[in-house]
């Protein structure tokens, strides 16, 4: 119910101004500054202080070529993207079952929502406990060679380590989102597929799928853009390791700059940002486009 | 321009008065403040201890340790402490270059270091006219060995290659684990088997002398190269992979100190700042140590040092005078000896005392003589990740196509050097 | 007569088994923490601890001097709750009640772009940044918590007032309130089931944080609960049930406060989802 009187331009209360003003300078401060800074940074060979001197585009030449930095992000989209489907599946199928008609829900939400509140760090040295010390002896007392020895110094395991302990950090938010979803899809709709007869995988991917398509895809962005700032958890079990097969671009920036790097990470963390914005972009083309659909 | 002080000190006060600490950490008399930062673990009581005693002896200043803070971040945030105190390094070489560092040459003390100990600061790099850092103590390390069980299995300490194998085979055959592996820790190899199969092959500061000459021409082509040059010892590194024992991959340092103490294998590949680690387990140890053997003549053998600790001030440190007197103070040759004699280290200036504890002792000779040289480990700049390496190599990755990683590590840096 | 409305028993034991994947970690790091350090180095994570070894948790608290941490990780987080919640609400109803204004519309953009940046990108200037102003301390923490929150807040906040009708705070402006007084009195009331999501999300999101306070905090006696887990781990990683006792300690203020409010916190969560 719009009116259509004529937009009388009043003049701005100047409380307003006090609110907009130093929250955009508090704003501009901590982010964009700071974003400008880099990427000026980004052109020199500076390592944060001291003497510096501009060296064009060296530092990005660089970064395309080194097998480190490139294997940074083959590590951190892979396991982003095997990670958010981990999520995604078991979160969904968690929903599913904690939307239906069972016993001890209220108990069975509460744990399942727990690790939310958990610090990943932590549970991350927890996990790392169980996967350098307990599975091994189990699997030295069952003689199951691979599970005798760590998975954290297993080159080609180690990631599964990481992807494990991410999706059981991150099902929580995931699960929610979902449960939200669910219960708004009216039980009429399932009262009539029971009547036409739909087996239960139909009536998943027929009806209630499309239904909640939105949901799916606000956890799939939300998703990808925290697994691919993956930091912490990486830390706590086996920070980057064995050799660089775990580093994340998060982790790569840190190191790199304890390491001198400053103005090299700082175009690494360009691109790192160009990447991120791209990938949202697509995300939310695909997205809007799916719910015109 | 840094920023007043007093806003930094408000700010901080403010922060910490919240959380209800009260503002203990504030003075109440007008001593400058000389902020301390030392950050080797095994020395921060006796520093404690230090900087008590240097606070009561004088009144024109108060020296607060800092034992944790991130360097290089505080060297970013503007901040850097008054005095550094710690393993010098690439890292700490990089400050250095970019001219953050502050010159002590005309400090009487810089001219009682002993001049190949401060060449080794040189290797590291250089910053024209300045003499920036005084080597404080240096550690050497080689192979630290259980008399115990050398003993037991009538095994006499070698001194060529093929003895060292031999006396490892003794071990395995009687079901001792020769040598204890902790390569869940990088660092560990790194400065272990890495360094020790390469000091004891190739020249290490003519080699690196030599690659960085050739800069972003390093690599497959090139006459001097990592895959050229180190691919012999990196054999020679992973034959010993085998007398380690059964479950090395997953044992960290904690872990490996542990067991070592506890007598379950014979030699273990690691610096004098573990003694102190093993005697908490097992104060009666009886220990040696000896300079792993690489060729087949004796007189190759030497021992593996790095600065272990070195001091020097920044040239952003507000308290330039009271942190050169509290320097002075550190250098004092009494006060020297009296830290190398309980943290094992060797002295670096002309007047030192000798080492008289029987676990160092046997490196002495080596060190009195110049045979030693800084681990190849320490001279790779921390943007490549060689430590990482180091693991790959020895847990079965392609020598060949690792160190040819490395160089172009090498070459790329050059490049946006 | 229809299948949904009977208890699935089949459901019920499926989540139950799930459940455990849950409870075991959580079931570890207590036995863990209660162990003596003889029965902690055997490897059976599993067993139960015999005798009880409540020394751990003293030794722990000492050890990584535990109050201080707790009294910078609360610091942080209710500064940053409250922080969050006033500036993001306040910012928000200024921008939606001068939504017809072209610039007020680009500034919440300019905000709102901000969804995009991740951390790590802008982290080592901020460090750098910090640091100049003097504010390598807790107190710069709460305020980069804020700066970050403010997007995703904002856009929670503008996209409730915009379905608000002004013509409620028309009558109360008839009245003779000030604008001030319209915000405290009628609109943030209105948003309290939406504070309520804001300040869920960002007690989650500071009090579990560990990459800014590891890179903002310069002193390390003022560091957070998480971070100074890091501090500890590698300083004494090799008595397990210390470690442990300290894990859970870590963990135990927002198990609990969770435990309590857990309702409250499931609702707002998905609460903010559905926005």
């Amino acid at each position: 119910m719009t009116t259509t009187a004529p937009v009388i331009r009043r003049r701005m209360d100047p409380v307003y101004l006090w609110i907009i003003i130093p929250t955009l300078a508090l704003f501009t401060l901590a982010i964009t500054l700071p974003t400008v800074m880099g990427l000026f940074m980004s052109f020199t060979n500076s390592i944060g202080f001291g003497t510096w001197e501009f060296i064009g585009l060296n530092n990005y030449v660089a970064i395309f070529q080194d097998p480190a930095i490139l294997q940074s992000y083959a590590f951190t989209f892979g396991f982003a993207i095997v990670t958010v489907l981990a999520v995604n599946v078991l979160a969904f199928l968690l929903a599913l079952g904690l939307t239906a008609r069972i016993r001890a829900l209220t108990a069975l939400r509460a744990i399942f929502v727990l690790p939310m509140v958990i610090s990943g760090i932590v549970i991350a040295y927890v996990f790392n406990f169980l996967f350098s010390n307990s599975l091994p002896a189990l699997g030295t007392a069952l003689g199951i060679p691979w599970l005798s020895t760590s998975v954290l110094v297993n080159p080609d395991l180690a990631w599964v380590a990481i992807v494990i302990v991410t999706t059981w950090s991150a099902i929580p938010g995931t699960l929610l989102i979902y449960i939200a979803g669910l219960v708004t899809v009216p039980r009429e709709v399932y009262e009539a597929a029971d009547i036409d007869g739909a087996t239960p995988l139909r009536r998943l991917t027929h009806i209630t799928l499309p239904l909640v398509a939105g949901y799916v895809a606000i956890n799939m962005i939300l998703g990808v853009k925290n697994f691919l700032n993956a930091y912490e958890i990486i830390v706590g079990l086996t920070d980057g390791g064995p050799g660089t097969s775990t580093r994340s671009i998060a982790m790569t920036i840190f190191t790199g700059f304890s390491g001198g790097d400053y103005a090299f990470q700082m175009a690494n963390a360009a691109i790192f940002f160009l990447i991120v914005v791209a990938i949202t972009l697509v995300q939310l083309r695909f997205t809007q486009r799916g719910e015109k659909a | 321009m840094p920023p007043p002080l007093s806003r930094r000190a408000f700010l901080t006060a403010a922060a910490a008065g919240a959380v209800g600490l009260g503002l203990s950490g504030c003075a109440s008399d007008d001593r400058a403040i000389v902020r301390f930062h030392s950050s080797k673990p095994e020395s921060i009581p006796y520093f404690r201890e230090l900087v008590a005693r240097y606070n009561q002896e004088q009144s024109a200043a108060r020296v607060v340790l800092d034992t944790a803070t991130n360097l290089q971040a505080a060297f970013l945030r503007g901040s850097p402490p008054d005095v550094g105190c710690l393993n010098y390094n690439m890292e700490m070489a990089r400050f250095m270059e970019r001219g953050v560092l502050s010159d002590l040459s005309d400090m009487p003390e810089a001219g009682r270091i002993r001049p190949e100990v401060q060449q080794l600061a040189d290797q590291y790099a250089t910053f024209p006219g300045r003499t920036n850092v005084l080597p404080f103590s240096v550690a050497a390390e080689s192979v630290i060995y259980n008399r115990a069980i050398f003993d037991e299995h009538g095994v006499e300490v070698p001194t060529t290659w093929t003895g060292f194998l031999a006396a490892c085979e003794t071990f395995q055959a009687a079901g001792v684990a020769p040598l204890y592996g902790t390569f869940k820790d990088n660092w560990t190899l790194a400065q272990g088997m890495f360094d020790y199969a390469l000091g004891g092959l190739i020249d290490v500061p003519e080699f690196f002398a030599a690659i960085t000459e050739l800069g972003t021409a390093v690599g497959p082509d090139s006459p001097r190269s990592f895959q050229r040059d180190f691919l012999e010892p990196m054999e020679r590194m992973r034959e010993l992979v085998p007398f380690h024992q059964a479950d090395a991959a997953s044992r960290a340092y904690p872990d490996g100190n542990l067991a070592f103490a506890r007598g379950e294998a014979a030699m273990y590949l690691q610096g004098p700042w573990v003694f102190g680690e093993l005697a908490k387990t097992d104060p009666d140890l009886s220990l040696g140590t000896f300079p792993l053997p690489m060729t087949e003549d004796p007189d190759d053998r030497k021992v593996r040092v790095n600065l272990d600790l070195a001091l020097w001030i920044p040239e952003g440190s507000r308290q330039q005078e009271a942190a050169r007197d509290f320097v002075a103070y550190l250098m004092r040759a009494e006060q020297m000896d009296d830290f190398n004699a309980q943290f094992l280290g060797f002295g670096t200036t002309t007047d030192a005392a000798p080492a008289t504890d029987e676990r160092i002792q046997d490196m002495q000779e080596f060190y009195d003589d110049g045979r030693f040289y800084l681990g190849p480990s320490q001279l790779v700049p921390l943007a490549i990740p060689l430590a990482n390496h180091v693991q790959s190599m020895v847990l079965g990755a392609d020598l060949r196509s690792t160190l040819a990683g490395v160089d172009a590590d090498w070459a790329r840096l050059a490049f946006r050097a | 007569m229809i299948r949904h409305e009977r208890t699935s028993w089949s459901a019920t034991v499926l989540l139950s088994v799930a459940a455990l994947s849950v409870l075991v970690p959580l079931y570890v790091t207590v036995t863990m923490a209660l162990k003596t350090n003889q029965q902690a180095v055997d490897g059976n994570a599993f067993s139960l601890p015999w005798p009880l070894s409540w020394d751990n948790f003293a030794e722990a608290w000492t050890l990584t001097n535990f109050p201080r941490a707790l009294g910078v990780s609360v610091f942080i987080t209710v500064l940053a709750v409250v922080g969050n919640v006033l500036l993001s609400s306040l910012f928000a109803f200024a921008l939606a009640r001068n939504w017809e204004r072209r610039w007020v519309r680009l500034a919440f953009y300019y905000v709102l772009a901000a969804l995009f940046v991740p951390f790590p990108v802008v982290a080592l200037p901020q460090v750098q940044l910090t640091g100049n102003l003097g504010l390598d301390n807790p107190v710069g923490v709460v305020a980069l918590h804020i700066a970050f929150g403010l997007s995703f807040n904002t856009l929670l906040f503008t996209a409730f007032l915009r379905s608000v009708p002004a013509e409620l705070e028309e009558s109360a402006r008839l009245d003779g309130a000030t604008t001030m007084q319209t915000f405290w009195r009628l609109v943030f009331p209105l948003l309290a089931p939406m504070s309520a999501t804001v300040a869920i999300f960002s007690f989650l999101g500071s009090w579990n944080d560990f990459m800014m306070p590891s890179l903002i905090i310069a002193d390390p006696s003022l560091q957070t609960v998480p971070v100074v887990q890091k501090i500890f781990q590698t300083q004494f990683s090799s008595n397990y049930n210390i470690s442990f006792a300290s894990y859970l300690m870590a963990m135990a203020p927002a198990i609990l406060a969770y435990v309590f409010t857990q309702r409250w916190v499931i609702a707002g969560v998905t609460q903010g989802a559905i926005k």
